[in-house]
């Protein structure tokens, strides 16, 4: 069970790396064509073309089916441009931890019903004093086919901002990725990344009963990275949420172990290469 | 002027603050949480020894007859707002209508998932005529990786209409039947004291102290809440003290049937029959060890009882009405064993003693109600 809970946080937490925060996907750059980068719980990126980027990740694409394009724009007041699509349908997963017993997350009286996840963003990329920097803007829109039932929510960091585009059925997101090469060989990277969902509060709410109180999230992500080649890298840190949730304002370290009281560091492998002509 | 050591300063307190336990666990003795109305109505009469109204009431997290999966045949967890709203208004104003002065609940929430995140100690402090509340928690915890409870923090209440000062959570011992892990998420049960000093007599302190023991431990985790129960009670009076306490202890009073299973059982569960695993259902049996059914025989034996002996079995006074109460479709309603009591080491008045059994949509637990009095005149 333990492993189970620590993984989902996890691999939510990573998830959202698919967005591109982790190795030089943050940024406006797309990847060369036909290279290929992957991590053991990073998405799976290929340079389809010198302008186009796909993305999805492998650990989760059967039970959230995903997909991210990244296309390449011009230069704006000196950053290099680009925008990326998203789209998800996290039905399967959801349904899955909605269930009696040890991993059920959600109550398992409830069934989730189609939902389609929808996200665009722009991406401005620049390297200035030895930093690289990337700012990125987006808006979010959950597509619900059938009744969402608001008592489905996940009380969670990292999950319940997420999900509660689904009840809200928008939302807007800000980022800034910040990295910077201390040698030869390491990088650090500095994230942070805004999540609003504006009027989620006053869904299904009273005076005491409220299931979405909290509109706002801010997550912080420090890494240390090792390139060992151009071809795989080893990457440590931490990842810090902090937000407004529907008991109030909550911070916490992630992956965390319940039992242990302890945060432990993410870590992740990275692989690239070439793929054939 | 922001100093250049602001942010690190301000990253530390974050991931030292993200780091706290999912969990929240309890000392020996800690401090409950201290509640006020928000419309406080103090009272300027000195207290000259009349007597006080005492109410104990298991309120089930204000959801009334919900099927909720952790104590009744149901299969859901996370209520319904119109279904908790319409039974903490009617929990309040059944408070109001019995009066007491000071009021023992159990099973109260307080920003958990399954109630909306409902605070709803202070809901009853500022629905109702009470003007000062504590709350002990019996189960705090971020998140629960089960069933998907979610959040949780539900506990133990005293409200009065007095203020309440010295007040204390007394940890009761965990469930020893489990293993680490379910122990680890599970409930940390506790008796909640307090001392009101507006009742305070010929210089003895008065206490209220409110208890949730054990429902489905089938060790012998009740034998040490009840006997930690009587240890405590019998310190105060010890001193020279008063008190008065109350709670739902799941136990039943000596001479009382000790087998409820068979009542009990839901759809698919089997109990009784060769072979069945557990053979008796948790939390329907009352004769787990030895000397269980007589197990509250000692606190009827030192305190007085709300409910004295010659009645504590009478369907009257019986307080508990499980899900399966319901005996047809034509909403025929039954309860069918004591298990909320009031005990002081002074006097009731007699004969004012009640069950309100006709609370039965509001809880699984009834309302136990009497008038304290310091004398016996």
């Amino acid at each position: 069970m333990k492993f189970f809970f620590i993984t989902f946080l996890f691999l939510c937490a990573l998830l959202k790396s698919q967005e591109g925060r982790i190795w030089d996907a943050h940024s406006a750059y797309v990847i060369p064509e036909k290279r290929w980068e992957v991590g053991l719980f990073q998405a799976f990126r290929y340079g389809y073309s010198e302008g186009y980027e796909y993305s999805t990740h492998p650990i989760w694409f059967f039970i959230v089916p995903n997909l991210s394009i990244k296309k390449s724009s011009g230069e704006v007041f000196g950053h290099k441009t680009a925008r990326r699509f998203k789209g998800y349908y996290p039905t399967p997963l959801l349904n899955m931890v909605s269930k009696a017993g040890i991993g059920g997350l959600i109550d398992p009286g409830l069934t989730i019903p189609p939902l389609v996840g929808l996200s665009g963003s722009v991406i401005g990329s620049r390297s200035i004093y030895g930093f690289d920097y990337s700012i990125s803007a987006g808006a979010d829109i959950g597509i619900t086919s059938g009744e969402l039932d608001y008592r489905s929510n996940i009380d969670l960091p990292m999950i319940y901002h997420r999900m509660g585009v689904f009840f809200n059925g928008w939302g807007l997101s800000w980022g800034l990725d910040i990295q910077k090469k201390v040698k030869e060989n390491i990088r650090l990277h500095v994230d942070f990344d805004i999540r609003l969902l504006p009027g989620l509060s006053s869904k299904n709410s009273n005076y005491f009963y409220n299931m979405f109180n909290g509109e706002s999230s801010l997550e912080h992500k420090f890494l240390i990275i090792w390139s060992r080649s151009n071809n795989f890298r080893i990457i440590t840190g931490y990842k810090l949420v902090t937000g407004q949730f529907p008991y109030g304002v909550d911070t916490r370290v992630l992956p965390y172990i319940p039992m242990l009281e302890q945060w432990v560091p993410i870590l992740e492998l990275q692989w690239a290469g070439k793929a054939f002509n | 002027m922001v100093s250049i050591k602001t942010p690190k300063v301000i990253i530390i307190f974050l991931l030292l603050k993200g780091c706290e336990p999912f969990v929240t666990e309890f000392d020996e003795s800690s401090e409950p949480v201290l509640y006020t109305s928000s419309n406080v109505n103090k009272v300027n009469e000195p207290y000259v020894g009349g007597n006080v109204k005492v109410l104990t009431w298991n309120i089930r997290f204000g959801v009334g007859r919900f099927p909720f999966f952790g104590d009744s045949c149901g299969d859901e967890v996370i209520t319904r707002s119109d279904n908790v709203a319409l039974t903490m208004e009617a929990i309040a104003d059944t408070i109001n209508q019995i009066g007491a002065d000071i009021v023992l609940l159990q099973e109260v929430d307080v920003g958990s998932k399954r109630t909306g995140y409902w605070n709803q100690v202070q809901y009853l402090l500022d629905n109702t005529y009470l003007n000062y509340g504590l709350y002990a928690s019996m189960w705090k915890a971020d998140f629960i990786p089960t069933d998907g409870i979610g959040r949780i923090n539900t506990g133990n209440a005293i409200l009065s209409k007095h203020e309440l000062t010295d007040a204390e959570r007394i940890q009761l011992r965990l469930r020893a039947d489990q293993s680490d892990l379910v122990q680890y998420f599970y409930l940390r049960r506790n008796i909640l004291k307090a001392k009101i000093p507006y009742f305070s007599l010929g210089g003895a302190d008065f206490y209220a102290l409110n208890i949730h023991a054990t429902a489905f431990a089938t060790d012998d985790t009740k034998e040490q809440h009840i006997g930690k129960y009587i240890d405590v009670l019998s310190s105060i009076d010890d001193q020279g003290d008063i008190f008065i306490t109350g709670g739902d202890l799941n136990a039943v009073p000596p001479g009382a049937l000790t087998d409820y299973c068979l009542s009990d059982f839901c759809d698919g569960e089997d109990y009784h029959a060769d072979g069945a695993d557990p053979y008796h259902k948790e939390g329907s049996y009352f004769d787990n060890f030895p000397g269980e059914p007589n197990i509250l025989l000692p606190l009827y034996n030192q305190f007085s009882p709300a409910i004295d002996t010659t009645e504590y079995n009478k369907d009257i006074h019986f307080t508990h009405a499980p899900s399966t109460s319901t005996s047809d479709d034509a909403g025929i309603t039954k309860h069918d064993r004591k298990l909320d009591y009031l005990f002081t080491n002074r006097y009731w008045e007699k004969n004012l003693s009640q069950t309100h059994q006709g609370a039965w949509k509001l809880s699984d637990h009834m309302p136990v109600s009497s008038l304290y009095k310091p004398l016996d005149n």
